[in-house]
């Protein structure tokens, strides 16, 4: 359904997105994760119509989009990361204006704004002009003109950024039945927990290179079987480099207050580390064990923290 | 085009749901207008348009024209200035003066004689008021003579004759002054009728009656349009901030519609906006309500102009800031410039030729005109395509240059 081959797009000496390539499927949610400013929005722009690209291709729905894009932005909705609603608009208004500019009218546009009302929970502020609403309700409208006009791919840029916990929730709920209907989901986040319990596919992006790509099971065996162990306190950065290497593990980050690293069996292997690890001096505060997960493979990848 | 309608009702909700601001969009305006027009003397006050005169004639007859011309309360309205033949066609050629009037040679000998002679007027065609004015007068003085000639005619061409003598020639001043008595005596009866109270039953004329307030009318309708069109064109900036520009730039639709859908909600918002203000002012200066349609079309056609033009400096302004800070500062000269503020009438004659050339003006005047009953629809409509294809041209240059600015 999504189609995206070598996709470039700079500004004079920056690239802002680097030559990527992934496709999305119907009836599948396909994550892109990176931290902000990796690309991720400059990426849906491009897919969306908004942007040119400056090298590649886009497809969508079998249509290019720098050729066909009026056939292909008719099978696209779009939740874009602001909120991109009319605050002097009723609920019921705005729906009404983004289903007919997709081309819905009569019967079939009050139905689907009705529908949607309801599938958003804002049936019964409706009338209220969105001025009067809370973020998390703003955001569910937002995400509702999107998909107002039944899209077979939705595109959806950090749709809960400052969303309340209940109103995410309530956004995962919508964004999984829209997979359950068979729509394509293209959904870009720099929360790992976000795209660890929405995406069936994934591409770790930074600096506007796709840096891994697969599913969540395929990414974590890069770390082929192993566990991750993170420690803070402070450390003596070579002598700790030593002796984790004699340990068979594997230096993910190290500064002089924390330290992770990739140890088969870490269960077992936690005692012989701490005390490998204290024996070069160190002084250890905490010390946590986990499997895999995003967090770790960035770190991994590129040596820095997603959050940053 | 259906999408374009849909989105002209779009807007038009937006702006009623946010009242306060449609209603300051008219209050505005009528404020405005009300304080100049008490700065300068209220409603009822008087132009003085300018006549050049020149007397080829120089007899008993055309001085007496003059000097009636010269009389105070005709003098309030007129400014004559005697000059001659060819500096009179040079300037009223330039523009310079309400009308130029030539008395020609003979003229005085020839009234006397009842023998066919003409004044010839010659007025400034880019003036509506003051050259109505002078025709007007000048034929209310021909009647006059006319009326004088019927009943003194002989002793006028005693007197006419006896310019250049001691005395008077051919008869001697007891004959003549007993035949005006016996004149006067005559028609006393006619020209001094006893007291008795009349019932004016006359309709009331037609024409109106000009004053400062209704040359000023037309100004402040445009000042309505004017404050329309400047929230109309920063709503770029507003749709592209929120994001719903975005949103339309994704949408299969052509990104020039959203430019064509934002001029015809202009032309709705201004006649929206006009409306009000153009109802109080037709019961106020007691224009025909025959007009009031025609008017309020040619305001909510033509008005958008401004619309078009404060767009585009929107569009090619770097930010929302500074695009506003453009457009205020274009805005107020002109208004001020185009006869918003002040009639053209009153202005300095090198300020008024400038009106002409500003996109409010240009729509002023024809409405001017029309509502002093100086053309009719069909003159002031005359202009309307002329105006409809610049605002087109403007809003397609402002959609071609904003379409890159839409996703920066």
């Amino acid at each position: 359904m999504i189609e995206v081959r070598d996709l470039q797009k700079s500004y004079g000496d920056l690239i802002a997105v680097d030559r990527i390539s992934f496709r999305g499927k119907a009836g599948s949610i396909f994550g892109l994760l990176g931290p902000n400013g990796a690309g991720k929005s400059t990426c849906i722009s491009c897919l969306s119509g908004l942007l040119k690209p400056t090298a590649g291709s886009v497809r969508v729905g079998g249509f290019d989009m720098s050729t066909e894009a009026i056939k292909a932005k008719s099978s696209l909705g779009i939740v874009p990361q602001e909120l991109a609603i009319y605050e002097d608009l009723s609920a019921r208004d705005n729906l009404a204006f983004w289903g007919a500019a997709y081309g819905l009218k009569g019967d079939k546009l009050q139905q689907r704004v009705g529908h949607v009302l309801n599938r958003i929970g804002l049936a019964d502020r409706a009338s209220d002009l969105p001025k009067t609403y809370s973020g998390g309700m703003k955001r569910r409208l937002n995400f509702g003109c999107g998909l107002v006009h039944e899209p077979a791919i939705l595109l959806l840029d950090e749709p809960t950024v400052g969303v309340d916990p209940q109103s995410r929730e309530h956004l995962f709920e919508l964004v999984r039945e829209e997979k359950a209907k068979g729509t394509c989901v293209l959904y870009t986040t720099h929360y790992m927990e976000e795209a660890e319990k929405l995406c069936d596919e994934l591409a770790i992006i930074d600096h506007g290179k796709i840096i891994a790509t697969g599913t969540l099971e395929a990414l974590r065996a890069e770390f082929g079987g192993n566990d991750i162990i993170q420690l803070s306190g402070s450390f003596d950065q070579p002598k700790v480099e030593q002796a984790v290497t004699e340990l068979h593990g594997e230096v993910l980050a190290l500064a002089t207050d924390t330290l992770m690293i990739a140890i088969r069996d870490g269960a077992r292997s936690l005692p012989s580390v701490l005390q490998s690890i204290s024996a070069t001096g160190a002084e250890i505060h905490h010390a946590r064990l986990s499997e895999p997960n995003l967090e770790s493979l960035f770190l991994k990848l590129t040596g820095k923290d997603l959050r940053a | 085009m259906r999408f374009i309608f849909i989105t002209v009702l779009k807007e038009l909700k937006r702006r009623f749901n946010d009242p306060g601001a449609l209603i300051s969009s008219i209050m505005i305006p009528f404020a405005i207008g009300f304080l100049i027009a008490s700065v300068m003397g209220g409603g009822g006050g008087s132009i003085k348009a300018g006549l050049l005169v020149t007397d080829l004639d120089d007899s008993f007859i055309s001085q007496g024209i003059l000097s009636a011309l010269g009389q105070d309360q005709v003098a309030d309205m007129v400014t004559l200035e005697k000059i001659s033949l060819d500096e009179g066609e040079r300037r009223i050629n330039e523009g310079d003066g309400s009308a130029h009037l030539v008395i020609p040679a003979g003229f005085g000998q020839a009234w006397l004689d009842r023998e066919e002679i003409a004044l010839q007027l010659t007025v400034n065609p880019s003036q509506y008021v003051s050259p109505r004015l002078i025709r007007e007068m000048l034929e209310s003085l021909l009647d006059l003579g006319d009326y004088l000639h019927k009943v003194f005619g002989d002793e006028l061409k005693i007197i006419s004759q006896s310019v250049d003598s001691d005395g008077l020639v051919g008869i001697s001043t007891a004959d003549f002054s007993a035949n005006i008595t016996d004149k006067v005596s005559g028609i006393a009866d006619l020209v001094f009728p006893p007291l008795m109270e009349v019932e004016d039953v006359t309709p009331e004329p037609e024409g109106l009656s000009v004053n400062m307030g209704l040359l000023m009318f037309p100004g402040i309708l445009i000042m309505a349009a004017f404050f329309a069109a400047n929230g109309q064109s920063s709503n770029f900036w507003t749709e592209k901030e929120k994001g719903t520009l975005g949103r339309w730039v994704a949408s299969p639709n052509a990104f020039s519609a959203f430019w064509v859908a934002q001029w015809f909600t202009a032309m709705a918002l201004t006649a929206l906006v006009a409306a009000p203000i153009m109802l109080m002012g037709f019961f106020y200066f007691d224009i025909s309500f025959e007009k009031y349609l025609s008017a309020l079309a040619w305001l909510g056609l033509t008005g958008p102009v401004l619309f078009a033009l404060l767009s585009l400096i929107q569009v090619l302004a770097p930010s929302r800031k500074s695009g506003s800070m453009i457009s205020t500062l274009l805005m107020f000269p002109l208004l001020m410039v185009g006869g918003s503020f002040f009639p053209t009438e009153t202005m300095p004659k090198f300020i008024s030729s400038i009106a002409q050339y500003t996109p409010n003006g240009r729509v002023i005047e024809p409405l001017k005109a029309y509502l002093i009953g100086e053309h009719g629809a069909s003159g002031m409509f005359a202009e309307l395509w002329g105006i409809l294809l610049v605002t087109l041209v403007l809003v397609l240059l402002t959609g071609s240059l904003s379409a890159r600015k839409a996703l920066a």
